[in-house]
């Protein structure tokens, strides 16, 4: 797809300032509604201010967070004098005018136009994954359809389920292009676009490719915005409609943007995770988090153990925690290295500092390295990427680990914006960097952020000390942006927990690594205690080697506030009961205490 | 006053619908005091009288050549066609077919389905034909009511009938008018 393409305009946060739409929500315009008087934002669509005024218009194509789009027709309105029937989602009010929703025109209207829709493709409903929750069949139903004027749809579309964990079924398609915009607008990849025309028109990835061999990042916004069963989430497809369903808003925990989710659960089991619109990042997920958590299938542990004769066992939690105690305590001048993972929750890295750093003087460390050491500013929301006009890129791959800032730079870029990426050794985030620029040194990335208004650094744990003093000089003219590689790393900081990279000499180990990916390096890292205690959620090199393992929830197990990459403080809650041996970190660990 | 004739038959569907009209329960009772089921499948006399009836009820989508001389049929000999279900109404599960070629169709129905063995295609002379493309019910004879519904539930039926003996057209609404 075409990468440095003009601004397309009327795109939401496309660059207008807070301070910008508070002044533009200061002028009014009045005007009628359905015989009512009602007032309006200037410059607002006829949509937003029947919304507000509590008129409910029919639409399709439009997503409140997409901008107008007027494909659908379902939103037409009568505006008096006006000899054509217009879109309320793309027709802005003004002073004086008269508008009409529902009268026996437009009703008549409307219903011709879902028929058509109807019988284009294949939307019988007794069959589909959607009924019920579908935008189509309730519109259907709120004009009362019950019968389409015209033949019904003979032509077989394909279903494309190239992609792990989304389908694309064309037969349930109305072409709305949501997901399209979607892509562009809140993701900014534009890998989906359409091609042909008419009834030929088709939904694409790229230029024609399997989605699954497209460009498509698998971050599920096309799929959350689609408004029938066109696109289909593999795990909770059938799974039980918005009425059978539990919906608790939470926050992604993987890693440190903390997006607000909307976890969706029944019965014991979570169906899907869902983007939360109305949130600071606008409703976009990740793979990451909106699907692979769904798709972890390491072994759980599920049950305190102890090693004996050389093999991990199963015990009594107390056990557990009775020799989790021997074994710290057995840990007379060699020392304890106390080591947690920083994707914690703040409750948790309270109870370890609490125990190992107040109680027993140890010095607790991250596993993952904290950037506040790196003596940079981190000042940056996730907002200025939408008003910069220039990001740089130092040592971070936001696309890979931080991807939602990675989509909001994307955006930036295609709206304009400079986009530099400082060569690393290796890797470059060339993905994100404007046509042209590429890598650049550090050199040139400040004095590019030098000569724009509203510069951005974005910065990360690959940025190497000479490059700190050169980037610290933006200082005040930049926005900082730091992107820590563990979920709770501005909280971990804030408690002075230490950087635990380096290989342990201590006699003791206790690692606190919850869900983290156990690599061996990580199991290198305490290679030479002499006992150790793992506190994981799965098996892994880690627990392998423990004397003692304690099981420890995941993200979905337990309530949690964390602060993220802004320094907000953000909460996950607890969607889920874990097996009673699985208890929070914090109940276990103040056990332990009790202990020693 | 003499009670309402009413005459109901199946086209290609999957007697769901009959099914749930039965499902009016205790209120058949109440019904068929001013009613009177001339002939329908669940009777003994299957086709409508000659003389004609009131209300006549059609279920399933045009699938085959007798399905269109039924259709047919019962609209010469009713004053008012109900297309009951989604079948009748839109085409519904039967136009699936639709979708791949009639060769396809037949083989995979009689010849490859998992439970069949030594299958063939039916090929008789006496069996009526598949037609080229299944249809709703609108695509071969007028129709004056639709009762759409997957099928409609007793509920949705009962107050299709009610409103016809009142002399008025029945509207669907809320609960009643379901796709699924």
């Amino acid at each position: 797809m075409d990468e440095d393409a003009p601004t397309r305009g009327g795109g939401r946060g496309a660059g207008l300032t807070l301070t910008e739409e508070m002044n533009s929500a200061m002028a009014t315009v009045t005007l009628k509604l359905n015989g009512q008087t009602i007032q309006a934002r200037e410059g607002c669509t006829i949509l937003e201010a029947a919304k507000e005024a509590g008129v409910d218009i029919p639409t399709l194509c439009h997503h409140p967070a997409l901008a107008g789009f007027g494909a659908c027709r379902m939103c037409v309105v009568e505006i008096a004098n006006e000899k054509k029937i217009h879109p309320a989602c793309t027709y802005p009010v003004s002073e004086g005018m008269e508008v009409q929703t529902e009268t026996p025109k437009l009703v008549q209207l409307r219903k011709f136009v879902l028929e058509m829709l109807f019988s284009e493709r294949n939307h019988y409903c007794m069959y589909c994954e959607m009924s019920g929750d579908c935008e189509l069949q309730n519109l259907a139903y709120r004009y009362g359809m019950d019968k389409w004027t015209y033949p019904s749809p003979n032509e077989r579309m394909p279903v494309d389920g190239s992609r792990q964990y989304f389908i694309m079924d064309h037969n349930r398609c109305v072409l709305c292009r949501r997901c399209v915009r979607a892509c562009d607008e809140l993701v900014g990849m534009r890998t989906l676009g359409v091609k042909g025309r008419g009834s030929e028109t088709m939904i694409i990835a790229d230029l024609d490719v399997p989605f699954g061999d497209s460009s498509c990042v698998s971050c599920g916004t096309c799929l959350q915005v689609c408004p029938t069963g066109a696109l289909i989430d593999r795990k909770s497809a059938y799974g039980g409609r918005n009425a059978d369903v539990t919906k608790t808003k939470s926050i992604c925990t993987f890693c440190s943007v903390g997006c607000d989710t909307e976890v969706v659960t029944r019965a014991g089991r979570v169906l899907r995770v869902d983007g939360v619109w109305d949130g600071p990042t606008n409703g976009v997920l990740c793979a990451k988090g909106r699907f692979e958590p769904l798709y972890d299938t390491r072994d759980r542990v599920t049950s305190p153990m102890v090693r004996q004769d050389g093999r991990l066992v199963p015990v009594t939690l107390d056990e557990a925690l009775d020799a989790a105690a021997e074994c710290i305590a057995s840990a007379n001048g060699g020392g304890i290295s106390a080591l947690a993972t920083a994707n914690a929750p703040s409750e948790c890295l309270d109870s370890f500092v609490a125990l190992f750093r107040n109680k027993l003087n140890a010095s607790p460390a991250a596993i993952e390295p904290l950037l506040n050491g790196l003596d940079l500013p981190a000042n940056g929301a996730l907002a200025d990427l939408d008003s910069a006009d220039c990001i740089a890129i130092v040592g971070a791959d936001p696309l890979e680990d931080h991807p939602v800032v990675g989509y909001r730079i994307r955006r930036a870029r295609n709206r304009g914006a400079k986009v530099v990426a400082v060569a690393q050794n290796g890797a470059s985030p060339s993905q994100l960097a404007s046509k042209g620029a590429g890598a650049v040194s550090v050199e040139n990335a400040v004095a590019v952020c030098r000569s724009s208004q509203w510069p951005v650094v974005v910065y990360g744990p690959g940025v190497c000390e000479d490059q700190v003093g050169q980037i610290k000089e933006l200082a005040g003219a930049a926005k900082f942006l730091r992107l820590d590689p563990a979920a709770n790393a501005a909280y971990a900081a804030r408690m002075g927990l230490a950087n635990g990279s380096a290989p342990t000499s201590a006699d003791v180990a206790y690692v606190m690594i919850g869900e983290r990916e156990q690599n061996g390096e990580v199991a290198q890292r305490v290679a030479n205690a002499k006992r150790l205690v793992v506190h994981a959620a799965y098996h892994g090199p880690l627990t392998e080697k423990a004397d003692v393992v304690l099981p420890a929830p995941v993200w979905c197990e337990r309530d949690g506030t964390y602060v993220n990459l802004e320094g907000r403080t953000v909460s996950a809650r607890r969607v889920l009961t874990p097996d009673e041996d699985v208890l929070p970190e914090t109940e276990v660990l103040s056990r332990l205490s009790a202990r020693l | 006053m003499a009670k309402v004739k009413i005459a109901t038959d199946w086209l290609g569907g999957c007697a769901g619908c009959h099914m749930s009209l039965l499902d009016i329960d205790e209120r058949l009772v109440k019904l068929l005091e001013s009613v009177e089921i001339t002939s329908s499948p669940i009777t003994d006399l299957k086709h409508p009288p000659e003389d004609g009836v009131t209300v006549g009820i059609l279920e399933g989508a045009i699938n085959n050549t007798a399905n269109v001389e039924t259709a047919k049929q019962m609209r010469e000999r009713c004053k008012i066609l109900v297309a009951l279900g989604d079948c009748a109404v839109f085409g519904g599960i039967v136009t699936m077919r639709n979708l791949v070629s009639m060769r396809e169709a037949l083989q995979r129905a009689y010849v490859e389905t998992e439970s069949t063995v030594e299958g063939q295609v039916p090929s008789a002379p006496e069996l009526s034909r598949p037609i080229n493309k299944a249809c709703p019910l609108n695509q071969i004879v007028d129709v004056d009511v639709y009762i759409p519904g997957c099928p409609p539930s007793a509920d949705a039926i009962y107050h299709a009938l009610s409103e016809l003996l009142a002399g008025r057209v029945p509207v669907l609404t809320n609960e009643n008018l379901r796709y699924d």
